[in-house]
């Protein structure tokens, strides 16, 4: 079962006891019609047109801010943010904005309005592991963005100009905005653990640390004990830092709030989490779930910033006080500053490797910096190490610490891939400089340790001390690297013909998971009409990628019709059945199988109609080519004839629905193997990106358009990360970054050409052999181009953002 | 490109550097009459003097351009005033008052796409779409002013539309598909339909036709 390569003279390999081994068997009761050949697909693995892609290209796709027309007595309105990074607001005087023609209310954190209650923004299964340590308006303010009053007025102009009449006093208390400083005891404190509930391990916020945790496999200490005594057993230390990134969500977080006509509160909002976000609100606003509805139109993208709720507790309040339907819609400079990021991470790496390249152990730490709230400290910080390190689950002995610190910045949130692309910097540029000082071939280092297909992974239960463990059940890993390697052209790259230019390619390997393993449910409700069309219920959250349309697929490969005959509904609380939403990488896997389910119920009472119809057994009955036909007799009925048979027939009348939910323990992760080649100029350090490539098994692709989508513009955001600068700040916590042109997002202009390469596995527990996708592509970049840089012109860049002055700086020093 | 900087290229990537007028205050006394030759029909509009065209456009159900920065960078908001794309974010809406202005709306519709939309769709070049109607405007003012763009071209001229789904790789493909749509020596099927995909060698259209993937 243990990979052939791997470290085989380990006694602490025993580890994994034979209990584990079955509870973890690789055999997986899969239905038998879960795994197709690729003739057998009609529906999946095709490349369907993406279900709202005609109203996006005609501009009839109805994002939040587009139903503002809906609503004639509509009030817009704006947020007033803390200008200070840490203090009070000893005084607001809204006399002034009160007073304004076109102003219908102005609220505060004294306003009737405005809750009082503590809550987490983090849109997290119930109950949420981030601290509740959040008001909806602020008296005391830990960041320059915090929300201190907010206006509904005629427009936003007016709300604005509303805005700047409201006068704030504050009394300013010292920040701190570098997690480390802010560890020193003498440091300002940002929160009053009295004022908070976490329940998060280790939290010391006399120290400013909201969650403190470590984990240990096998025995650390003694490895590298045993490594000082030997030589041929070898120490690498490495540091690794990154910045903080911004989602760039194309559309600004918005929200638009009323009372239906049942006098329930009725949101429609750009969220991830439509059930979170309704659960929540009820909490804070202390009403029953049942009265407020949330609504998911078309989501202008996600990528972490909307499993947040945000703006919806103000738009709520502001709609209670100006007793009308208020839209709430952000500006792209509070996108910049006052939502959610990728928090800033310091890593440190300690290994020891034999001189062949066998793994002994691993030493991690990370502190991150999660500004000044906790939404998803614990969770991302973990993931740091919990998502990487199954690429090497054989090492022996592994140890993880991790600390999330407050500061006086921004706040880190979620983000696509959740703390994996600090991870996999940290891990994936350090297997480079133990291969360097080895002596080996990079990917032959990897290769010698490398998980594989039937592993017991337990190093993503690091944080658990390996008690968390799981099968690992499908793994392409070797063929991602493979084909990664000929795409890039990694055994022949060319010298360019100036000596002053060094070109190499560089490789990193990436892993991440397929939901949140025993945490996660996913619903779905199919029934059919008349005409054999069918209508789809999820709480799938498409924010973007097409999970509307690979629901449809899944669905349609089990009925035998074509996808366009499957209607999917958007998510929303009052329709769809429950969802945890779009988020973790998450959707197709669960919610996929929950629709898979739900499809196999409603193709039972279909064949059972066909059955009558044919006067043939059920058994001898196949779904296939909008028909069901007899194996035996070669009679069909259409399905389209069973869908008038069961509503208008002459005997039994009963629509087709079916209906299923689907949990799982099981988080099968997809694994890939980022490549970029790169030529670096040895006199000024400046480079150029030739092509960058992933090769990514997430099972079987349900849709390969779509999953190359999702590779691309991850690939795009792992490049951005390696690159781009992130966030500044004045030395008060004031933000500088303040749009797109500060931030230097790439454009079309220099973006590198990016290859996508899908290797198909099947994985016997996703539907139709399916696993995740949404994430895993934007952790290579990082590590792959500083390695590709090193093996160029020898030097190594630690800290992100690679640029030309800081390989320039090395190549000097060296 | 070379990176000779940090890439938080404020100067040095494909963001034009032209100045942006910033609309400050407020009116509320004098509302105006701005007309305008709509997607080809003769409007008039009643606007505060403080509006920018997408302001004007959009609260008139015209939503197909999008609000994406109100700066005038992303291009979300990209239409066409008088043949030129223009961020309408930015534009005041008193420079309107007799121009034609074109607008996502007027390009095609879902049963007829403009070549350039259903090149869009074909070749999966959008995810949550927010930037797509700017993209297609865009696009379709590239290819009236170089209907056979090179690849460095398409980057070039796209370069003032962000879009942060796609890495942009399928865009291009689509645009560089729209141009041979439009060149003229191929029919052009404009919904998108079979004879685009039977060019493309793969059928998205016809579920029950043969493999397209492997």
């Amino acid at each position: 079962m243990s990979k052939p390569n791997g470290p085989q003279d380990d006694d602490s390999h025993q580890r994994l006891s034979s209990s584990a081994e079955a509870e973890h068997p690789l055999e997986w009761d899969e239905s038998p019609n879960n795994r197709k050949s690729k003739s057998e697909r009609q529906a999946i693995s095709r490349r369907e047109e993406k279900t709202d892609a005609r109203k996006i290209v005609t501009g009839e796709s109805k994002y939040t801010a587009d139903y503002a027309l809906h609503f004639p007595d509509l009030a817009e309105a704006s947020i007033l943010r803390s200008d200070i990074a840490h203090g009070y607001v000893t005084e607001i005087d809204t006399s002034d904005a009160d007073a304004m023609d076109g102003v219908y209310a102005v609220i505060t954190p004294d306003s009737d309005e405005v809750p009082d209650a503590m809550y987490t923004s983090a849109g997290q299964s119930y109950p949420e592991p981030s601290p509740w340590d959040l008001n909806v308006l602020r008296r005391k303010v830990r960041y320059v963005g915090d929300p201190i009053a907010a206006v509904a007025a005629t427009d936003t102009q007016t709300a604005n100009k509303a805005l700047r009449a409201i006068d704030v006093t504050y009394e300013e208390l010292d920040a701190v905005l570098d997690p480390e400083e802010a560890m020193e005891p003498d440091a300002p404190q940002i929160h009053d653990p009295d004022q908070v509930e976490n329940i998060q391990p280790g939290a010391d916020y006399e120290r400013n640390i909201e969650a403190h945790t470590e984990g240990e496999i096998g025995d650390v200490d003694t490895a590298f004990e045993e490594a000082a005594t030997r030589d041929d057993w070898f120490v690498t230390e490495t540091e690794w830092k990154t910045p903080y990134q911004s989602h760039c969500v194309p559309e600004p977080h918005t929200t638009i709030a009323h009372r239906d006509e049942d006098n329930r509160f009725h949101l429609i909002t750009s969220t991830q989490v439509p059930y979170h976000t309704r659960r929540q609100l009820a909490h804070l606003f202390d009403v029953p779930i049942r009265d407020i509805r949330v609504t998911k139109p078309r989501i202008g993208a996600g990528f972490g910033a909307k499993q947040s709720m945000l703006i919806e507790p103000i738009t709520v309040a502001l709609m209670l006080a100006a007793d009308r339907p208020v839209k709430l819609e952000t500006t792209r400079r509070e996108q910049f500053y006052a939502m959610r990021f990728r928090r800033s991470a310091r890593v440190q790496m300690r290994s020891v490797v034999t001189q062949d390249g066998a793994i002994k152990a691993f030493d991690m730490s990370a502190v991150t910096n999660a500004g000044a709230y906790g939404p998803h400290g614990l969770t991302v910080t973990s993931s740091i190490a919990t998502k990487p390190l199954p690429l090497y689950t054989h090492t022996p002995n592994i140890r993880f610490e991790m600390k999330a610190v407050h500061t006086n910045l921004p706040i880190g949130g979620a983000i696509r891939g959740y703390g994996a692309p600090q991870g996999h910097f940290a891990l994936e540029g350090h297997m480079d400089e133990v291969a360097n000082k080895l002596g080996l071939d990079p990917i032959v280092l990897r290769s010698r340790n490398l998980i594989g297909n039937g592993d017991l992974d337990t190093a993503s239960g690091v944080t658990t001390d390996g008690e968390h463990v799981r099968r690992i059940r499908s793994c392409g890993i070797n063929d991602c690297i493979e084909r990664g390697k000929a795409a890039i052209g990694w055994e022949d790259v060319k010298q360019p013909e100036e000596d002053h230019l060094h070109r190499a390619c560089g490789v990193a390997l990436t892993a991440q998971k397929s939901g949140v393993a025993g945490d996660e449910l996913g619903a779905a409700h199919i029934r059919m009409n008349e005409d054999g069309s069918f209508i789809l219920q999820t709480g799938a959250v498409d924010i973007g990628p097409g999970a509307d349309t690979a629901m449809a697929q899944i669905a349609a490969e089990v009925l035998g019709v074509p996808p366009e005959d499957v209607l999917v509904q958007a998510s929303d609380t009052d329709i769809s059945p429950f969802d945890y939403g779009a988020y973790a990488s998450s959707t197709t896997y669960v919610t996929g199988s929950a629709v898979k389910k739900a499809a196999e119920d409603a193709r039972a009472q279909l064949l059972e109609f066909a059955s009558q119809m044919l006067d043939e057994p059920v058994e001898n009955l196949q779904a296939r080519d909008g028909a069901v036909r007899s194996t035996q007799t070669g009679d069909s009925v259409t399905i389209e004839d069973i869908g008038y048979e069961s509503i208008y027939g002459d005997n039994v009348r009963a629509q087709v629905m079916g209906q299923a939910s689907h949990c799982t323990d099981e988080s099968p992760p997809p694994f890939g193997a980022q490549f970029a080649d790169v030529t670096v100029n040895e006199h000024t350090g400046e480079f150029e990106i030739h092509q960058l490539v992933f090769a990514v098994d997430c099972g079987v692709a349900i849709n390969p358009d779509l999953v190359e989508g999702q590779v691309e513009g991850a690939m795009h955001m792992s490049y951005e990360f390696a690159v781009s600068a992130g966030l500044s700040f004045e030395n008060d916590g004031t933000p500088e970054t303040l749009g797109f042109r500060d931030y230097g997002m790439p454009t079309t202009a220099d973006q590198p050409p990016l290859e996508s390469i899908l290797v198909e596995t099947h994985e016997p527990t996703g539907p139709f052999g399916a696993k995740s996708v949404a994430e895993i592509p934007v952790n290579g970049v990082p590590p792959a181009l500083s390695n590709a840089i090193h093996s160029a012109v020898g030097v190594r860049i630690t800290d992100l953002p690679i640029t030309a002055e800081k390989i320039r700086a090395k190549l000097d020093t060296d | 490109m070379w990176y000779s900087t940090n890439l938080a290229p404020r100067a040095q990537i494909g963001y034009s550097t032209g100045t942006y007028m910033v609309i400050v205050g407020h009116c509320h006394t004098m509302p105006m009459e701005i007309e305008m030759t709509l997607n080809g029909t003769e409007r008039t509009f009643e606007a505060e003097r403080s509006d920018s065209l997408l302001d004007v456009l959009r609260r008139n159900g015209y939503t197909g351009a999008k609000r994406g920065c109100d700066t005038g960078i992303c291009g979300f908001c990209t239409v066409t005033v008088d043949g030129e794309p223009e961020r309408s974010c930015i534009k005041p809406v008193a420079t309107i008052d007799g121009t034609a202005v074109e607008t996502i709306e007027g390009i095609g519709t879902q049963d007829d796409l403009h070549p350039i939309q259903a090149a869009f769709v074909d070749n999966a070049a959008l995810q949550c779409g927010f930037c797509i109607p700017g993209m297609i405007m865009q696009s379709r003012s590239l290819l009236a002013n170089n209907p056979d763009p090179t690849e460095a071209e398409i980057r070039e001229g796209l370069a003032g539309n962000l879009c942060r789904c796609t890495g942009y790789e399928k865009i291009i493909d689509a645009v560089q598909d729209a141009a041979e749509r439009m060149s003229g020596e191929q029919t052009v099927v404009t919904d998108g339909g079979d004879l685009t995909h039977e060019t493309a060698g793969c059928s998205s259209q016809d579920w029950s036709r043969g493999e397209c993937d492997e």
